[in-house]
């Protein structure tokens, strides 16, 4: 009895060691990578929306949008969104600006882990730049009746894409809509 | 000398891929490109190092009993250390990679040769080991990458190797093509070793 609870004590003693050293090296790593994410956030935006001020907004559901404004006139140049959902092995998540009607300037897909060679190649510019200029009406894979062309061998991806982003800006425009006279 | 033989032993005598057939599910997952090949590469590297480097030092005051949980936390230790490194440092490689960081852990390499090597040898040795183990590995996911990702894509290392009119072979970089290539390295390695 005493042997096994020695060996359940030395095991004890290697795993608060062991986290220890963890936690030390978490809180080293920890805000550079927030600050790296934060970064990377404000670099898409920029590139969705060149020029712009941008002024972080809440939605009434807890979500976050961004208005972007031109930092001399203050006019709004349009939004852009984090849109998210589940793809093929993955979920999907898709940083849109849109301009002040809801047309889509550009999309980027900011994070995937969908199958390499297949759904992977949502990030390329062939696949996103079909994006560009869409009304929310238009924002359909073809196999909807849209005009978005799916990836080979990727329906489930390009879908799921396109209903995120439809389904965010239709979200974003109820809301602008109903604060609209404040 | 021994210290070479232990080094040299991870490229061709005991391949870890080829020979032992340790660590193939990284080995299928990773290989659709050069690029990922290199990084799960030398990423398993620097924990089977780290992880030997520890395991040979520890080996006088670990219990036998319970040798294995505690090999796993010192590599469990060693590869959060890496995902952490790597996410705040290396933010690119870490996107493709991430999945994969975790499965090191359970990479039967680095528990193989804490087992079968550190274990029982001094750190020096153990070293000579985990570089030869590790830099194996590299090498044998390279070269099975380079088959998929040239297959597959036309690229190598991201550069286009292939003419514009080939038509990129896709099941070469997904699973089943992993399979198929592994399969003919490896009947390639036995006719080479059964020539000798």
């Amino acid at each position: 009895m005493r042997y096994y609870l020695k060996l359940g004590f030395i095991l004890l003693i290697f795993c608060a060691i062991a986290s220890g050293i963890l936690a030390y090296i978490n809180t080293l790593t920890a805000p550079v990578i927030a600050e790296r994410k934060a970064r990377e956030e404000i670099e898409t935006r920029s590139a969705l929306i060149p020029n712009a001020e941008f002024h972080e907004v809440q939605a009434s559901d807890g979500s976050i949008f961004f208005e972007a404004r031109d930092p001399k006139t203050q006019e709004i140049m349009g939004y852009t969104f984090n849109a998210a959902e589940l793809g093929y092995s993955s979920t999907v998540q898709t940083m849109v600006g849109v301009d002040p009607d809801f047309n889509v300037i550009d999309i980027r897909i900011v994070d995937q882990a969908e199958t390499p060679g297949l759904g992977a190649n949502c990030t390329a510019a062939t696949f996103t730049d079909q994006y560009k200029g869409l009304a929310i009406q238009d924002l359909y894979v073809d196999k909807d009746g849209g005009v978005i062309v799916s990836l080979a061998g990727a329906t489930i991806t390009s879908r799921c894409i396109a209903n995120s982003v439809r389904k965010k800006a239709i979200q974003v425009r109820d809301e602008i809509n109903q604060g609209g006279g404040e | 000398m021994r210290f070479t033989k232990e080094l040299s032993k991870g490229f061709i005598k005991d391949n870890p891929i080829f020979i032992l057939v340790l660590g193939l599910c990284p080995t299928l997952a990773v290989t659709t490109s050069v690029m990922n090949g290199l990084g799960m590469g030398f990423a398993a590297t620097f924990v089977l190092l780290c992880s030997n480097i520890i395991v040979s030092m520890i080996k006088k005051i670990t219990p036998p009993k319970i040798r294995i949980p505690i090999y796993i936390v010192v590599i469990a230790s060693f590869v959060t250390i890496v995902d952490m490194v790597m996410a705040a440092y290396l933010p690119a490689l870490h996107k493709s990679l991430g999945l994969f960081i975790p499965l090191i852990v359970v990479n039967c390499i680095i528990l193989g040769r804490a087992e079968a090597f550190a274990s029982k040898n001094n750190v020096l040795m153990s070293i000579a080991d985990a570089v030869g183990m590790g830099l194996g590995f590299t090498l044998s996911l390279v070269v099975i990458a380079t088959f998929r990702e040239i297959l597959g894509a036309g690229t190598w290392l991201g550069v286009r190797v292939t003419p514009l009119a080939y038509d990129p072979m896709l099941i070469a970089i997904l699973a089943p093509g992993a399979f198929i290539t592994l399969g003919f390295l490896m009947a390639l390695m036995n006719m080479l070793k059964e020539k000798k």
